[in-house]
């Protein structure tokens, strides 16, 4: 069912952007295995859809098959606790500069050797929040591709990347 | 985020502590126009406390980068993607192997035969009346029987479920569920491509001891597709239907009619989305 020119616009798309894509899907379903899987349907969702579609920006155009791929997956495997839906669009809760510790920048030096810490405090976050920081953080993209990526409001992506960092902070200041 | 300050007024959302932790983000993510920037770099040199929180975010931003870099997609998982829209596949006609079973006159006579088809299995719950999806099952078993009578019962002859699912996804507009049932007693052997009222669909073909169900996928809204799972009998074969929130399944098998219920049961743990509430 695959056309020529689907084909074409798939190989030219896809490829580069596969360790971004296998990258996102284990940081959310949290193993190697499951993330070749996701990454996979992702490919044959994306091929499907390129036979309509011609793709401007192929990033986030293919991130968000990602992620959709694994909020799949964490339905089939009954991950309730990883599920998006949730009240993540407020701003309550964020934290604020009054009444906090003083920062600290000297405990967020994490030693090199460290970075199951790092990562540990990374999977601690909220499916909504980690998303956003990995694909801001690890994936590299700009505010505008995370809130096409996710279909969330970009004040919506800015609010949860404040949040997942000033949570992370608090585990990495916690666990020292 | 794109406001100049001169456009808003005095208590506008930057004065809340929430809007400046964003700015301080989008600052830090180069994410703030030339405006915005100016303003807030001039607050960074008055204010101190602002000043030590965007350290933080830095030092943290510096150990995220550090520690948790991008991987490397595995090599098979790259070769089986570059599978999918390989240049020798790519330009071949879609494949139907089947003869057109369900080209009208052709369903007309699969759907007499269905009705007209000798009851063999014990137990047997329910016989239709014949209607469409009537046809589709016996066309499925008349596949069934072509196949085993011809000793290929699948195009692609593969216990990995890697290779067969986008081998089925290259042929068919159905994303099928590939499940690898061989820890509770039916291995994957294949699948092919069965055509249901002219569009393919992806069939997946799993052994038991010496016998073999095919489990075919169709969109909900497919000739076919029903929920239940009562188990039928056409032409001696054994033939399942049920349905999840996502797709249609008819299985067709020569094993009992037990055996192909306890298939189905497990197939159906093996794919079941969350949510849904115990087997019907």
């Amino acid at each position: 069912m695959t056309s020529a020119l689907a084909a074409e616009r798939f190989r030219a798309v896809v490829p580069p952007l596969l360790d971004d894509a296998y990258t996102l899907a284990k940081w959310l379903c949290r193993n190697s295995a499951d993330a070749e899987d996701i990454v996979q349907e992702a490919a044959i969702r994306a091929l499907k859809a390129l036979e309509t579609t011609a793709v401007e920006r192929p990033k986030p155009w293919f991130l968000s098959i990602v992620r959709n791929a694994a909020l799949t997956w964490m339905a089939r495997n009954r991950r309730k606790d990883m599920s998006f839906v949730g009240d993540m669009t407020d701003l309550d809760g964020l934290e604020t500069f009054d009444g906090e510790a003083a920062p600290d920048a000297e405990a967020l030096l994490i030693a090199h050797e460290d970075s199951e810490r790092l990562r540990g405090a990374i999977a601690q976050l909220p499916p909504a929040l980690l998303e956003t920081v990995v694909m801001r953080d690890v994936n590299g993209l700009a505010y505008r591709d995370i809130a096409e990526a996710t279909g969330a409001p970009i004040g919506t992506v800015m609010s949860r990347l404040a949040r997942g960092r000033a949570a992370l902070t608090k585990i990495l200041k916690a666990e020292p | 985020m794109s406001n100049a300050p001169d456009d808003r007024p005095n208590d506008g959302p930057d004065d809340r502590p929430d809007d400046r932790l964003l700015r301080l983000n989008a600052a830090l993510d180069g994410e703030l126009d030339a405006a915005n920037l100016i303003s807030f770099e001039r607050d960074l040199r008055s204010d101190p406390a602002l000043a030590a929180r965007y350290r933080e975010l830095e030092a943290l931003r510096a150990a995220v980068r550090r520690h948790a870099v991008p991987e490397r997609a595995p090599a098979a998982l790259v070769d089986r993607v570059m599978a999918l829209a390989s240049p020798t596949v790519a330009v071949l006609p879609a494949r139907s192997p089947r003869r057109p079973y369900f080209a009208p006159p052709a369903l007309a006579l699969a759907a007499s035969l269905g009705v007209l088809g000798f009851v063999a299995g014990s137990g047997l719950t329910i016989l239709r009346t014949p209607h469409a999806s009537d046809g589709v099952a016996a066309g499925l078993v008349s596949d069934f029987a072509r196949a085993e009578i011809a000793g290929q019962p699948f195009d692609v002859a593969s216990s990995d479920r890697h290779t067969v699912k986008p081998w089925l996804a290259q042929r068919t507009t159905v994303s099928a569920d590939v499940v690898d049932l061989a820890p509770q007693g039916f291995p994957l052997a294949g699948g092919r491509v069965a055509v249901v009222g002219k569009i393919p669909a992806p069939t997946l073909v799993y052994r038991h001891n010496e016998h073999m169900v095919a489990v075919t996928e169709l969109p909900l809204d497919a000739l076919g597709a029903e929920t239940g799972a009562q188990i039928e009998t056409h032409d001696g074969y054994h033939v399942a239907r049920w349905a999840d929130q996502n797709l249609a399944y008819v299985a067709v098998s020569d094993m009992d009619e037990k055996t192909l219920a306890e298939f189905v049961a497990t197939f159906r743990q093996a794919t079941k989305p969350a949510g849904e509430g115990p087997a019907k």
